[in-house]
């Protein structure tokens, strides 16, 4: 008699301790772990504390007029700063935050800007396909004007693009307003979200919108 | 792997570490953090020191919270940069491809290209489709060529007397030179080059040549292919080049001539070949006469095998001139001539007889005059005119008279046997190897995609060698180099060119966009043959015998003449006949082997002319008896981290003639492992490659299908339906694919080019000889023969052939009289895969469009798709190819055992920069077991489109995913909010994969199979197409057009195709039989 008789509940009580700790844990790594709680959100700090809430959302510029790449390459380019002194070369024009800009200009010297939206090095996302067939920056960037700072809006996760990818409708819109951030079919919301569906579903059977699902489309 | 964009000039740090609570404190990301977060906290915190720990004790656990998630250590990404231009320049995109025309250099001439290139470095190079009657391919060595242009072994830095000097130094001692031998007219001044066709160098020769009339300027070639053009001046009178018409040919008699393999301009040669092959009536045919076996040989419809010594006596009987066969089977060999020659008499204007590059003068006269009496001068070959060969005589090179040797480019030290007599040697050369050893001072030579230069195709026609990328290492342009020591004002290269280009702005600008100038050709002249020309055949045949052996110099299909020995693609390049890689072989007959008592791998001395050489022994099916067959190009003592001690050197014994004999073997005892990628050599009657005489093709077209009951099974009804079938509805495209076996000569361009577009990895010796090599393509290669000299009357027989070990082939008596049939094989994206059931993850998976997909990222391991595979085109990455240095290639050795060293147990580094690789990727994960500048140059390589496979995952041809998703999505931008996404060939949209683009015969084709009217569609409706395996049901997207020969029925050699007797045999349902 080394073991008293309470013993005998112990395996079935650490069995059930085990599974129970096993799925908290993978509980809350799959909840906890995933792009939703450790991407979006992402804020950090860039070296120029440029807005884009000023920029784009006050001054009205359009994505496009700074990052020109989007609509002829897979990669959305950062300006270079010789776009930035465009403007900048008149506007404020002496002003110490703006220091930085003028020196990369003149000297050549890139900018360190901190990349916030980037996905996994085996994914082959293209910018050019996206906003030349009717996607809005806004249904993967949030609403960039009225960001004082960019965040990482969304999750980026693959059920974030396949979300999309399996009912295109749900988030196209004509080409010429992919630029509109925060563009909607009417301004009453109701009318927005049907109209959303009807003509959604007209543009993707008038473009054949193919929204491809398999593998190949964004994994080479 | 995707583009890194860290181009920063600052280094950048990567994950931020901090140390202690304090440091993070006071880093300025937590002060922001605290600011947004908690405004009364930060100023309590900022200000008093004592409760910064106060404030911290309470805030502990969301601060540590905080670490985790806001400042970028812990479990979120490193922190990484984009770096724009500080100016912007014009007409710039990140991640578009720009294309440029320029052009690679040959010995007699250039194959105009176009390459692509991303973000300013060259990664894919191609064929200048507009180029008058190219098909837009080129050859494997163009194809591998961007590879040397990323070697770590290129020399980098100027030297004199081995010690680093500066540029400035270096081109001050040019300078000194120009003065030297201005004020003395060039005495002693002598250069030592290899041939070119440019222009602008020649118009420099001049002006060196005016400047210092008494230097001499000597040319060289290891592999000498200016015997076309001397043997043509000496015919005709004057000075001309040949420049064969294979299409317009419908009898071609090769005497030893492997024009689909390596001579040169092979590409070409290639192409107008397979043009003329189209099977149907007016097929051309091939009659081959020669001693090894080559790709010519190989495609050829009558073949016949004797010592290349007694060419002459072969090309004397066909031209009626005299000579006489000697050894055996003279009855077979003369009924055999007789009736070429009868055959050629009966198309006069239409034949076109060539003799090889090593055969000697005589050979090529006696060719000349066959050609011209059987009326194909101006037809099947046209004269172009050359410039005067002006060279000083090599014989003079080492007289003594030369006080300083100017060597540009070459290799003389290892492929010329020359030994450094002058006392001052200047050597511009792009690697530092043998002769860079031997000379005083050494520049190191640009690459072709980093020189502005200019050469002439084979006919005349100007190209441009336009730079795509700046000299990656500071090296000097052959152009500038020999302008500085002429003392020239204008030694930049770019202007050279301009100048000797003439002709306004508009026209260079032209000129440099299309990769040519139009209407530059050399118009064709005409001549008559002299017929005092033609040689004497009288002196006796030199019948070669075991104890005095022919020896047949041939220039290496991977290596070429040694240049390429320190690519690694080349190198793992399977040898188009022999399947070897990493190594040269002595190739023997059967019957030399037994006579001689040697075997596969027994390492043999030979001996020649009172020098020797090692090598092993490799039995070679259809070879000439008593004759030897060296590989030029190996055994190099300097070549690099790849091709140092790779293979022998058969330069040791060769002397300037590529055809010796008189040389003896002795056996050493010794073996020596040999890495070969198809060991088995027969098809064993199966009807992998099918194949029928053209009388057979037109009396039954569907002989493919019908004769060979590879009549597919019926599509029956499935219990689970195939979702394909379902997806072929609504989607755009069905990608299919053609193998035209009549086009493809097995010159292995198309593995070459799918290497260098898909990022695959060289794997080394020792896993090629486990069974590793990684090349998404192969060409199989099969031996076939008359069923009737083979041993297979019982498969329970165990002496017969089928149950026989590989390496026993060897001594089989069948080998001896061969024919081959190549046949390329890829993924074959078949829509009822047996790949894709059987994956446990998932990782395989079919999409819409046809395409066996393969996501690398959801790959485990299993490796039970290969095993299903019936095709085995899939590749396993076993190792981290990619990350294993190059002198570590074929592993470690401990206690004779062969491992793969791992981070875990590999230092890099060279003395006291010596790391310890697990050190270092913690400190980098990129850093793998390479010194930092392989990796560099291997990672500028990599094409960016493809991701970069690490250990442990399988990959496969993917149909060049990467080029259709391109295609795709430009068009679908250009659709904008249309709908005219679809991708039309006679739009041309569709796009080309690698291979079919590099095909120099056109023989692959791949297309649209739901578009009726594409090309691919066409080929798979005629009645030569049949599937692989497809009695499997497999239903695979990529199928063959049957082999068509065209065979002479009055030869005495006359018979089906052997693959198609050896199938009949085998076949238990014979022809005839029901």
């Amino acid at each position: 008699m080394i073991f008293p008789k309470w013993t005998n509940w112990l395996p079935l009580a650490l069995g059930l301790g085990a599974a129970l700790a096993g799925g908290a844990v993978a509980a809350g790594v799959t909840i906890y772990l995933t792009p939703k709680y450790t991407r979006a959100g992402y804020q950090p700090v860039q070296p120029v504390p440029f807005s884009h809430q000023i920029h784009a959302g006050q001054l009205g510029l359009d994505c496009r007029y700074c990052h020109n790449g989007v609509e002829k390459s897979w990669f959305a380019n950062i300006p270079g700063a010789s776009t930035c002194m465009n403007c900048h070369n008149q506007v404020l024009k002496d002003d110490p935050r703006l220091k930085i800009v003028r020196d990369s200009a003149e000297t050549g010297k890139p900018i360190a800007w901190v990349q916030i939206h980037k996905v996994p090095d085996y994914v082959y996302f293209n910018h050019e396909v996206h906003v030349r067939r009717g996607m809005g920056c806004d249904a993967c960037h949030g609403r960039i004007d009225q960001m004082d700072e960019v965040r990482h809006d969304k999750s980026f996760s693959m059920s974030f693009c396949l979300d999309c990818h399996r009912d295109p409708a749900a988030n196209i819109r004509p080409v010429d307003k992919v630029t509109t951030l925060g563009w909607q079919w009417s301004t009453n919301a109701a009318e927005a979200a049907q109209l959303q569906q009807t003509e959604g579903k007209k543009l993707v059977d008038h473009m054949r919108v193919e929204s491809l699902q398999s593998c190949s489309a964004c994994h080479r | 792997m995707k583009n890194n964009l860290n181009h920063s000039a600052s280094p950048v740090t990567g994950r931020r570490y901090w140390r202690s609570l304090d440091e993070l404190a006071d880093t300025p990301e937590f002060k922001d953090w605290l600011h947004r977060e908690f405004p009364v906290g930060a100023s309590e915190m900022v200000e008093d020191g004592s409760s910064r720990r106060h404030f911290l004790k309470i805030m502990s656990a969301s601060f540590a919270l905080a670490g985790v998630a806001t400042l970028g250590a812990g479990c979120r990404r490193p922190e990484e940069h984009l770096e724009p231009f500080g100016k912007q320049p014009e007409n710039y995109t990140f991640g578009e491809a720009q294309y440029f025309a320029t052009a690679m250099p040959t010995r007699t001439g250039a194959i105009p290209l176009v390459v692509k290139s991303y973000e300013g470095r060259p990664v894919k190079i191609e064929g200048n489709a507009l180029f008058p009657g190219s098909n837009g391919s080129t050859d494997r060595y163009a194809q591998a060529s961007i590879l040397d242009l990323y070697d770590p072994d290129r020399a980098r830095h100027f030297k004199h007397d081995g010690k680093e000097v500066t540029r400035d130094e270096a081109l001050g001692f040019l300078a000194e030179l120009s003065r030297k031998f201005a004020a003395n007219s060039g005495e002693g001044l002598s250069f030592l080059a290899e041939s070119s066709t440019s222009p602008s160098r020649a118009r420099l020769q001049k002006i060196i040549a005016g400047k210092f009339p008494k230097s001499q300027w000597f040319t060289y070639d290891a592999v000498d292919s200016g015997i076309h053009q001397r043997a043509a001046t000496l015919a005709f009178g004057q000075p001309v080049k040949p420049v064969f018409h294979f299409e317009k040919a419908r009898v071609i008699l090769s005497l030893d001539c492997d024009f689909l393999g390596g001579e040169d301009d092979a590409n070409n040669h290639i192409r107008k070949f397979a043009a003329g092959r189209k099977a149907g009536e007016g097929m051309s045919r091939l009659y081959a006469v020669e001693s090894l076996f080559t790709l010519t040989g190989a495609s050829a419809d009558h073949r016949l095998r004797v010592a290349a010594g007694e060419m002459l006596q072969v090309a004397g009987l066909v031209g009626d001139v005299g000579g006489a066969i000697a050894g055996e089977n003279t009855k077979f060999i003369s009924d055999w001539i007789a009736e070429c020659k009868k055959d050629l008499a009966a198309n006069p204007g239409n034949v076109l007889v060539v003799a090889g590059q090593r055969q000697p003068i005589e050979v090529h006269l006696l060719a000349y005059k066959l050609n011209s009496a059987l009326g194909a001068i101006g037809k099947t070959i046209t004269l172009v005119p050359v410039a005067e060969n002006s060279g000083a005589d090599l014989k003079q090179l080492d007289s003594g008279a030369t006080d300083t040797l100017v060597i540009l480019g070459g290799n003389p030290a290892y492929n010329l046997n020359w030994s450094a007599k002058a006392r001052t040697v200047v050597r511009l050369g792009y690697y530092e190897d043998e002769t860079a050893d031997k000379a005083g001072w050494n520049f190191p030579a640009t690459h072709y995609l980093e020189t502005w230069g200019d050469a002439q195709t084979s006919d005349g026609t100007s190209v441009p060698i336009q730079p795509l990328i700046q000299p990656l290492f500071g090296g000097l342009m052959e152009l500038e180099f020999l302008a500085r020591l002429a003392g020239e004002a204008q030694a930049e290269a770019h202007e050279i060119v301009r100048a000797t280009f003439g002709g306004a702005d508009e026209a260079w600008k032209k000129f440099l966009f299309n990769g040519y100038l139009a209407d530059s050709a050399n118009a064709a002249v005409t001549a008559q043959f002299i017929a005092e020309k033609t040689p004497a055949v009288d002196r006796a045949a030199i019948v070669p015998s075991a104890s005095s052996l022919e020896v047949v110099f041939y220039r290496d299909a991977k290596v070429d003449d040694g240049r390429y020995a320190n690519n690694g693609w080349m190198q793992e390049l399977p040898d188009p006949i022999t399947k070897m890689t990493w190594d040269n072989a002595v190739l023997v007959s059967r019957k030399t082997a037994k006579e001689l008592g040697v075997a596969n791998g027994d390492l043999v001395e030979i001996s020649l002319n009172g020098r020797s050489v090692k090598g092993p022994i490799w039995t070679q099916p259809g070879m000439a008896d008593y004759s030897l067959g060296l590989a030029l190009g190996y055994g190099r003592e300097r070549a690099g981290r790849v091709g140092t001690g790779v293979g022998f050197n058969a330069y040791k014994i060769f002397n300037g003639k590529y055809i010796e004999s008189g040389a003896t073997i002795k056996r050493t005892g010794e073996t020596y492992t040999l890495a070969c990628t198809q060991h088995h050599w027969s098809m064993e009657g199966r009807p992998a490659v099918r194949e029928a005489n053209l009388e057979e093709f037109i009396k039954e077209p569907l002989f493919a299908q019908e004769s060979f009951h590879g009549k597919e099974p019926p599509i029956v009804e499935s219990l689970y339906p195939n979702p394909l079938d379902e997806a072929k509805k609504t989607a755009l495209h069905q990608w299919g694919m053609t193998v035209d076996l009549n086009a493809c000569v097995g010159c292995g361009t198309c593995v070459i080019a799918c290497q260098s577009e898909n990022n695959i990895p060289i794997v080394g010796k020792d896993q090629v000889i486990r069974g590793r090599e990684m090349h998404w393509m192969r060409i199989d290669r099969y031996f076939t023969t008359d069923p009737k000299r083979k041993h297979n009357d019982s498969i329970f027989d165990p002496k017969s052939d089928a149950n026989q070990a590989d390496e026993n082939q060897q001594f089989a008596e069948w080998i001896d009289d061969v024919q081959a049939v190549n046949q390329p094989m890829m993924c074959h994206h078949c829509e009822t895969a047996p790949c894709e059931s059987v994956c446990p993850v998932n990782a395989t998976v079919h999409d819409q469009e046809g395409l066996n997909v393969m996501a690398y990222n959801r790959c485990i391991g299993t490796r039970y798709c290969s095993n299903n595979c019936p095709y085995k085109v899939r590749r396993f990455n076993y190792l981290d190819f990619n990350k294993r240095p190059l002198k570590d290639l074929n592993g470690a050795s401990k206690f004779g055992v062969t491992y793969y060293p791992t981070t875990l147990t590999h230092s890099t580094g060279e003395g006291d920069k010596k790391e310890w690789d697990l050190l270092r990727w913690w400190k980098d994960s990129n850093s793998g077991m390479r010194t930092e500048d392989e990796w560099d140059l291997i990672k500028l390589s990599k094409n960016p489109d493809v991701t970069v496979r690490m250990r442990g995952v399988m990959e496969k041809c993917t149909y060049c995913t990467q080029r259709i998703e391109h295609a795709k999505i430009s068009q679908k931008a250009k659709a904008g909010q249309t709908g005219n996404v679809r991708l039309m060939e006679a739009e041309g949209t569709v796009p080309k994969t690698a291979c079919q683009q590099a095909c120099p015969a056109g023989a692959i084709v791949f297309g649209d199979v739901s578009d009726p009217k594409s090309s691919v569609s066409g080929l798979k409706a005629l009645p030569l197409n049949y599937s692989v395996l497809g009695d499997l049901l497999t239903r695979p997207r990529t199928t063959y057009l049957a082999r068509v020969r065209n065979p002479n029925p009055a030869m005495p050699d006359y018979h089906a195709p052997f693959s198609t007797e050896e199938y009949e045999s085998q076949s238990l349902t014979k022809k005839g039989n029901s």
